[in-house]
């Protein structure tokens, strides 16, 4: 056997060991069940031996090793609970104590104070001092503990730093800070996103970013990895902190974006506390973003959330029976013609939702009129963005790659696995090309960066296009070094291997969109590139596979295709409409026609240009002020309900119910299935979604329970045009632009909110997401801002060809110079996009 | 500021990450003191982010962050200067600027430092005021030097 691999025989505390060669000595303990205490070892993280919890005794050494940096050698003699290791381990724990003020950890009343801490007195009585959140959950307590260390010998140092709130979703406190660094590995070696540092020195040493910024100022994606692995309560999570320890885990899909990821619910007497990664080996590696890790919780947890059906008129609103809100819908329904009702459903919800809905209106109302609002989301692209996505390949492709190219990408709040799984390659030499205006997270570190200016994205994608053919590019309004940074890029991507190209969400509400998205499939076909379109809606494939469009079926084919409608029908027993019109969800926006009866299922529609005469609004949370409707239906919120989602992959994931549906809130699938029987359409007899699942498979082959468990990425059959909501905006804007081209003093553009659930910006829900992704503001470049005087806040007014808004503003340096950015939740294609405007200071 | 200034030095260097203290050293000579601007310049030329740039520097007191005084009064506190009363003298000095060591006041007029030897032990205790060192120095001259000292 080689001596390089071969086992090692070592003796711990008396016990023969062999191990593999290399393994450290706490790794060896550990997998052979012999406690050795430890506060700055983290499995997840490189072995650090900074808290010098884990020296052992080491026959024939001097000194005494650290447990979790040694690696075994043959024939060691290691003993881990000696008298003199131990005293050693208690006098050093006593130095960390005596700078971290939880005195409940050696209080000589804490035994007998816990007899007395439900006293209940009328004057103040102390009942417990209970003023960390980690009590309990502590490492230091534990160890504490396991140490017996009742008194601390040391002055007590109290360092007197103020705690830190000014950042969303968690606090921190450095008084309690006992310096592991297993965060700052966290953030540096993990996450690669070194924004936390040890900062100064000695006993001024202190965790943080540059200068005394705050974490929103200094790149950090709040990804909250470092709070998963602080030992003590110095990071803690603000809606977590008081919650204590979870009873149980359910492990679902992210319900926030297409990756898809893999999270782990803790639950805590049916509500849930926490939403932590979990480790998946397939899509997110043990990584989260904000919105996974964060707002899912008080997503779901929010005070506002519907809870009972009630009906709306006037001013006043009362809450109905299910009963009574069915019959006053089937009621609303039984005056309406087919061709004027429609439902808005989400692709944000369950296939099996999905699935319901669109057989809700095909059966029960006999009318194709069902769409989401991805159609107008991607507005003149939807048919160029699905052929990428027909084209996606798995996550993995990254990693294999020797080139990636990010369009309009930037992976702080959204997609953050994505961006992590990119350091990580460029850290074992993959190189990055990132073609984006903006200053964003990886375009520090990425090997090249393209910086078009606004609105001219798709005119780099189509040069690079055309370089890649071999085809010479006439170098108009390009700068020299952006050319040659154009060349540079062609002649990585033309010699690389398996090159993958990712697109973001950034230009989709662009006029030029479809030019882009073409000109990216170009340019894949010429060098062979894999794409990864990276979705913003967790499951726009699903809403194309349960045909959640007008002109699709489920199973993606066209509602005019013959052999799916015989087949179709006969799994319904019922006959489908002959009625397929134009009518889609942009017909809500452009259309003077009101229809009679409108149904949004965990959808809010769009601004309306004639409002429908009865509208019902099914979703986690009320209408106002996104929308208004005349009766709300309470759904359950992803995590209440089994599903599937399916991801930018085309992959196949479960969603579990982790509690049950908040008061008398019910899954989109069971409301419509109830409402179908009571109606008296037949084909809604389902109680579970297993049964809906089956029936899907029926019309779906693919869609089988052992794919769904397997997660297998579905294949993309779509081979009908979408119909695609553009704008008479949209053919002018060439015309406008030429116009205004002599002297225009700034260049807006708009996007559409993409971090939004079920048709609200998260903003509107989750207290931390006001201050990462406010909605309603205009980005304007610091500079810029100082050239018109206006500061952080101020209302302008921003006048166009077609448009005038106010807003307040928002300063940032990443945004360049000369233009002004705003997310909007409507569709940005009514307008020019992006289109010269001119701003001034609302006179208020 | 000098637009040429962080050109002219990161074209000595290679960006390579073991260049960052050099190049702080080379910015607080020309500058004299690590800028924000300076950590954003050396960090998009380096690839470092700002923060990790930021903990290197700060963990040794040879830079500052802060910008300097122009009126440079540096107490000893080294181990001769120490014993013979350097920290009475850095108590007027900070009485009379009302700022302590490490600061400057805020009209950039002064810049308070308190220094670890600077090699005169034998004049112990010693006060450099700009480049001029004065020896065995009493709080009672050091109050009648700082009655002139705008004329430094």
């Amino acid at each position: 056997m080689n001596p390089e691999t071969a086992p090692v025989n070592v003796t711990i505390d008396n016990r023969s060991i062999t191990a593999a060669v290399g393994t450290s000595i706490l790794q060896v303990a550990r997998e052979n069940d012999i406690y050795i205490p430890t506060l700055c070892f983290h499995e997840s993280l490189s072995p650090h031996g900074g808290c010098r919890m884990c020296i052992v005794e080491v026959e024939g050494l001097r000194t005494f090793p650290t447990a979790c940096t040694t690696p075994i050698d043959e024939g060691m003699i290691i003993r881990t609970h000696t008298a003199q290791i131990q005293e050693m381990r208690t006098e050093i724990l006593q130095l960390f104590l005596s700078e971290h003020t939880a005195s409940c950890l050696v209080c000589g009343e804490k035994v007998e104070c816990r007899e007395y801490m439900s006293t209940v007195r009328k004057a103040g009585v102390t009942t417990g001092c209970r003023y960390c959140p980690k009590d309990g959950q502590c490492e230091l307590q534990a160890v504490t503990e396991s140490l017996d260390v009742n008194e601390i010998i040391y002055p007590i140092y109290y360092r007197g730093i103020n705690v830190e709130t000014g950042d969303p979703f968690y606090d921190r406190d450095y008084n309690l800070c006992i310096l592991c660094g297993r965060c700052v590995r966290m953030c540096q070696e993990v996450r690669l996103a070194d924004v936390l540092a040890y900062k100064h020195r000695g006993r001024k040493t202190i965790i943080g970013p540059a200068f005394s910024r705050t974490h929103l100022d200094s790149g950090c994606e709040f990804c909250g990895a470092c709070v998963s692995v602080c030992p003590t309560g110095t990071l803690r999570e603000k809606a977590r902190a008081w919650e204590g320890k979870p009873e149980r885990e359910e492990t679902t899909t992210c319900s926030f974006c297409g990756v898809g990821c893999q999270v782990k619910l803790l639950v805590k007497e049916d509500r849930i506390i926490g939403s932590l990664p979990a480790d998946d080996p397939l899509v997110n590696q043990g990584q989260l973003c904000v919105k996974g890790r964060f707002c899912n919780t008080e997503l779901v947890n929010g005070h506002q959330r519907v809870k009972n059906p009630y009906r709306h008129e006037g001013a006043i609103s009362w809450d109905v029976s299910w009963n009574e809100a069915f019959a006053l819908i089937a009621e609303k329904l039984q005056a309406s013609s087919p061709d004027r009702v429609g439902m808005l459903v989400s692709p944000n919800l369950c296939t099996e939702d999905l699935y319901i809905a669109q057989k809700f209106m095909r059966v029960a109302l006999a009318s194709h009129h069902v769409d989401t609002t991805a159609r107008l989301f991607y507005g003149a692209g939807f048919n160029a963005y699905l052929g990428l996505m027909k084209r996606a390949v798995p996550l993995a492709a990254i990693q294999n790659a020797s080139v990636v190219l990010m369009i309009g990408l930037d992976t702080r709040f959204s997609r953050s696995v994505v961006g992590v799984a990119l350091r990580t390659a460029m850290k074992k030499g993959i190189e990055i090309v990132t073609l984006n205006p903006r200053e964003h997270t990886i375009s520090l570190k990425a090997n090249l960066w393209l910086q078009p200016g606004i609105g001219t994205e798709f005119r780099y994608v189509d040069m690079l296009a055309q370089l890649t053919r071999g085809a010479e590019v006439p170098a108009d309004g390009i700068s020299q070094v952006e050319r040659e940074k154009l060349e540079q890029t062609a002649r990585m991507l033309s010699g690389s291997s398996n090159p993958v190209i990712l697109v973001g969400a950034e230009y989709l509400q662009y006029d030029s969109s479809r030019e882009l998205l073409e000109s990216v499939a170009q340019l894949a076909d010429n060098i062979g590139a894999g794409i990864m379109p990276l979705p913003a809606q967790n499951n726009l494939y699903g809403s194309l596979l349960a045909g959640s469009y007008p002109e699709l079926l489920p199973g993606m084919r066209s509602t005019g295709d013959d052999a799916q409608r015989k087949l179709l029908e006969a799994v319904w027993g019922t006959s489908l409409s002959n009625l397929i019109d134009s009518w889609t969800a942009a017909s809500l926006v452009a259309c003077d026609t009101p229809l009679q009866f409108l149904y949004a299922v965990g959808e809010v529609p769009p601004p309306m240009s004639a409002p429908a005469d009865f509208m019902v609004f099914q979703n986690m949370y009320p209408p106002e002020p996104y929308g208004s409707a005349d009766l709300v239906l309470p759904s359950a919120a992803a995590t209440e309900v089994d599903g599937t989602f399916i991801n930018g992959e085309r992959r196949m994931q479960r969603v579990r119910r982790a509690v049950v549906p908040l008061g008398n809130a019910l899954p989109d699938w069971e409301i419509l299935c109830r409402l179908g029987r009571f109606m008296g359409a037949t084909g809604f007899e389902f109680s579970r979604p297993e049964e809906i699942r089956e029936e899907i498979a029926r019309a779906v082959p693919e869609f089988t329970q052992e794919n769904i468990d397997a997660r297998t990425p579905m294949p993309f059959v779509l081979e009908t045009d979408m119909r695609e909501f553009t704008n008479d905006a949209t053919a002018h804007h060439a015309a406008e632009r030429a116009q205004t081209d002599s002297a225009p003093p700034f260049l807006f553009h708009a996007s559409v909110i993409e971090h939004t659930h079920r048709g609200f910006p998260l903003s509107a829900w989750v207290d931390g997401a006001k201050l990462l992704f406010p909605e309603g503001t205009l980005t304007v470049n610091v500079e810029d801002a100082k050239a018109l005087q206006l500061t952080e806040g101020d209302v302008v007014r921003v006048s166009g060809a077609s448009f005038e808004r106010t807003w307040p503003v928002r300063l940032a340096s990443t945004q360049p110079r000369g233009t002004l950015h705003a997310s909007l939740l409507e569709t940005a294609s009514s307008h020019p996009n992006p289109q010269p405007v001119a701003v001034r200071k609302a006179d208020v | 500021m000098n637009e040429e200034l962080y050109p002219s030095i990161f074209s000595q260097f290679k960006g390579e990450e073991g260049e960052l203290i050099t190049i702080l050293l080379r910015v607080q000579e020309a500058i004299g003191y690590i800028s924000q601007e300076a950590v954003k310049r050396i960090s998009q030329f380096l690839k470092i982010s700002e923060n990790q740039i930021y903990g290197v520097a700060s963990f040794f007191s040879r830079f500052r962050f802060d910008e300097p005084g122009k009126i440079s009064i540096k107490v000893c506190m080294g181990t001769a200067c120490h014993v013979h009363g350097g920290s009475l003298l850095a108590d007027a000095v900070g009485w009379d600027l009302g700022i302590t060591y490490g600061q400057a006041t805020p009209d950039k007029r002064f810049d308070f430092q308190r220094a670890n030897c600077l090699g005169s032990c034998t004049l112990a205790p010693v006060v450099q005021i700009n480049d001029k060192i004065q020896g065995r120095v009493l709080v009672t001259e050091l109050k009648e030097t700082m009655k002139h000292r705008e004329e430094f």
